[in-house]
């Protein structure tokens, strides 16, 4: 007897995904630490197993304090973190500070694209890292894939910083997230969820970024000197 | 007691075929001196299509085909070849027996580790396969009986007599596998003995008067009534493998499977000693001539953490080879084992654990540099310095990066988190222009907080005084910027200095 559509829905419950439902990813995840996101996000938080990629006009909005809460978590289990091909020098003075323990980052420097996909999949592959975050500004859509693929079978956190432009590329990661800053507001960020599992949702969502408060400290900072000694 | 013994049935072929790259392996023909007469002992495939035939005078072979490769048995290579199977076959256990033509292993306390036997019996197969030698297996609980079986198999197969089957095995088995009824075999047969089983029927005391105790003897030996000690194969104190080439090779890629074979036969040692290497080193022989004056090329590599995994050591001395240039044809290769670390890898994990995690962030860090350089991966160490350009130190990995990456203390003189430090660093100031007096970064910047003064330096030549603010551009990036203060030009009328970008709030 052919199973009507709700006997199907039932049995092949884990399998079968209905656009209009949320995804609920079976994939562990890790929370971004934002409530607003978490909300928004497949599962509650970042997903292991899953390239998220993160799309940005330019760095130096925010980037990493968006990821700062995860990745303070990743440290404290005593996990590693890798950069691969990161656009400028971390300054771990600022990440320690955001309560990432910075002896548990690598830093890769590679130019050429060939090698930056290379060292990502040799990170992915490896079980030495809790999260990889790459800088890629040119995938093909087959590398993507591989990557995603590479993703899948790893119980880590990846991360693609991506330039804007490719939000019209077509894409295998998962989720997508377009970051933009908000105007006049320099202690927040406003977030496009492009793609995500689940239904679609299209309004930006704001959060506001970690260690506002030094922010707003500084400017009231009286010319200070500081002496070489201290 | 389990015993695999394995039989070379072609091991005076192997040892100089497996000396050609697999390409260019020509029509071999190995002879052997009978009598005045030099006759073809083992032919190999392409000189047998060829017409050369097993047991032909030399003179007919190369009638029928003069461009045979022909070598002369040498027994003591074959012993050397035979050594290295060993060697190989140490990994699985360490009771070794080498016979003649082969060699036996007692098994039984490896049946766990390997994963039962029939696992271990691949493994073991595959791995002195690896070495280019063909051969034939057989399992039995007697060491004597083991050898008979693997003789009596077929080439590329296993007989497996344990259990009940053993003696049903052995039975069957024709008269001329027994070593010491070589000599009475016309005899033996005459009397119409064919097998084992019609030897075991006949009143022993008769068979011992006529062929020697020598017969019953081994005959009690195989089928487990007497005992049957065996002398183990003993490793040398250092391991030191060198391989002559047949031809010379000017391509790398066809050293990958004699270097194969040899750090697999130094991984065998490693496990015998139960030992790790930490460095070890690989060094090509080139043919030496007047025109080209390099005698060898050496590839030193030292792991960061001691290891007898194959697969791992296999991949980093590939990564050295592919950039390693060749610069004259290579006729020997030679390794050897410099630092000998105790104790092997860790344990085999189900899940990963902080020692797996830390392994694979070695292995990682080996993989990479090996490939990219040392300099392409590092990691970053927090500094007590206000100057942002000494305040952190890029750390190179490499040899003993496990101590740093893993064991170094955490840093508590980081900088007070009043005064915030940007996620990013320009790997030089940027210089900005500058209009209607405001710096500009894409577009005139808006100063949002400021200035922090930082002097310091002024106990080394690199002096700062600089004045640092947090600007924000109409792209909304944060950018941390500084304009130099300098008191000396101020008083020459020269009020401000450049402003200069040196970092991002990321």
């Amino acid at each position: 007897m052919p199973l009507s559509l709700s006997q199907i829905e039932a049995r092949f419950r884990n399998r079968i995904w209905r656009g209009d439902a949320w995804g609920a990813a079976a994939d562990p995840v890790i929370s971004s630490g934002f409530q607003g996101l978490d909300k928004e996000l497949p599962g509650g938080g970042w997903s292991t197993r899953n390239l998220t990629e993160l799309l940005l006009p330019t760095e130096g909005l925010g980037e990493i304090r968006l990821l700062s809460y995860a990745l303070e978590e990743m440290t404290r289990s005593e996990r590693n973190i890798l950069l691969v091909a990161p656009p400028y020098i971390p300054y771990m003075h600022a990440w320690e500070h955001l309560g990432i323990d910075g002896r548990h980052i690598v830093m890769v420097r590679v130019y050429k694209p060939a090698e930056r996909l290379w060292a990502l999949e040799q990170g992915i592959r490896s079980a030495a890292f809790g999260t990889i975050i790459g800088w890629l500004p040119e995938a093909s859509q087959q590398a993507m894939r591989k990557l995603q693929i590479l993703s899948r079978s790893a119980a880590s956190l990846v991360f693609l910083f991506r330039p804007a432009r490719a939000r019209f590329e077509p894409s295998a990661a998962p989720l997508r997230i377009l970051l933009s800053p908000v105007r006049g507001h320099s202690h927040a960020l406003s977030l496009y969820l492009l793609k995500r599992r689940g239904a679609p949702f299209v309004l930006p969502i704001r959060i506001p970024l970690p260690q506002a408060a030094v922010f707003s400290r500084s400017a009231e900072l009286k010319p200070a000197l500081i002496p070489s000694y201290c | 007691m389990l015993w695999i013994a394995l039989y070379f049935p072609a091991l005076s072929l192997d040892w100089v075929e497996r000396r050609f790259p697999e390409a260019l392996i020509p029509a071999i023909g190995v002879t052997v001196r009978k009598g005045n007469q030099i006759c073809i002992q083992q032919a190999n495939k392409p000189a047998q299509a060829r017409g050369v035939m097993e047991g032909q005078p030399l003179a007919s072979a190369l009638a029928v085909f003069p461009d045979l490769v022909i070598m002369e048995q040498d027994s003591h290579e074959e012993g050397k070849a035979l050594q290295q199977a060993v060697y190989a076959a140490l990994r699985f256990t360490p009771n070794i027996a080498i016979q003649n033509s082969g060699l036996i292993a007692e098994v039984s306390g490896s049946l766990k580790l390997f994963g039962g036997l029939k696992k271990l019996c691949q493994s073991l197969n595959r791995v002195v396969t690896a070495q280019g030698l063909q051969l034939s297996a057989g399992i039995a609980p007697t060491a004597t009986g083991a050898w008979l079986l693997a003789r009596s198999a077929s080439s590329g197969t296993v007989i497996n007599g344990k259990g009940e089957e053993f003696r049903i095995l052995l039975d069957a088995l024709p008269v001329g596998f027994l070593e010491s009824a070589q000599p009475h075999l016309e005899v033996i047969r005459g009397i119409g003995c064919k097998t084992l089983a019609d030897l075991q029927r006949l009143p022993r005391s008769g068979v011992a008067r006529r062929f020697g105790q020598n017969l019953p003897a081994e005959l009690d030996r195989a089928y487990g009534d007497a005992p049957d000690p065996q002398k183990w194969f003993e490793a040398p104190e250092d391991f030191q493998q060198k391989m002559k080439m047949m031809g010379l090779i000017e391509n790398a890629g066809l050293l990958l499977v004699p270097a194969q074979r040899m750090v697999e036969q130094m991984c065998g040692w490693l496990a015998l000693r139960h030992a790790a290497v930490s460095a070890f080193s690989f060094v090509l022989h080139h043919e030496y001539s007047l025109r080209q004056p390099h005698k060898f090329t050496s590839i030193n590599i030292h792991l960061s953490e001691q290891s007898s995994d194959p697969a791992h050591l296999m991949l980093l001395l590939r990564e050295h080879l592919e950039r390693t240039k060749i610069v004259a044809p290579v006729c020997e290769l030679e390794l050897t084992a410099d630092e000998i670390a105790a104790g092997a890898d860790g344990n085999l994990e189900l899940f990963p654990t902080m020692q797996s995690e830390t392994t694979s962030l070695n292995r990682f860090i080996e993989k990479f540099s090996s490939r990219l350089g040392p300099e392409a991966i590092t990691g970053l160490k927090v500094v007590s310095d206000h100057r942002p350009e000494y305040s952190q130190r890029l750390e190179l990995s490499g040899r003993g990066a496990l101590n740093r990456f893993s064991k170094r203390g955490r840093n508590s003189q980081i900088i007070p988190p009043e005064s915030p430090r940007p996620a990013w660093l320009m790997e030089i100031p940027l210089e900005l222009k500058v209009q209607r007096g405001r710096p500009v970064y894409e577009s005139p910047l808006k100063l949002l907080a400021g200035p922090e003064r930082i002097e310091a330096g002024w106990w080394n030549d690199d002096a700062i005084a600089r004045d640092y603010f947090i600007a924000e551009n109409d792209q909304g990036q944060l950018l941390w910027i500084y304009r130099e203060h300098n008191p000396v030009e101020k008083d020459k009328g020269n009020k401000d200095g450049n402003w200069y970008l040196q970092g991002l709030f990321g």
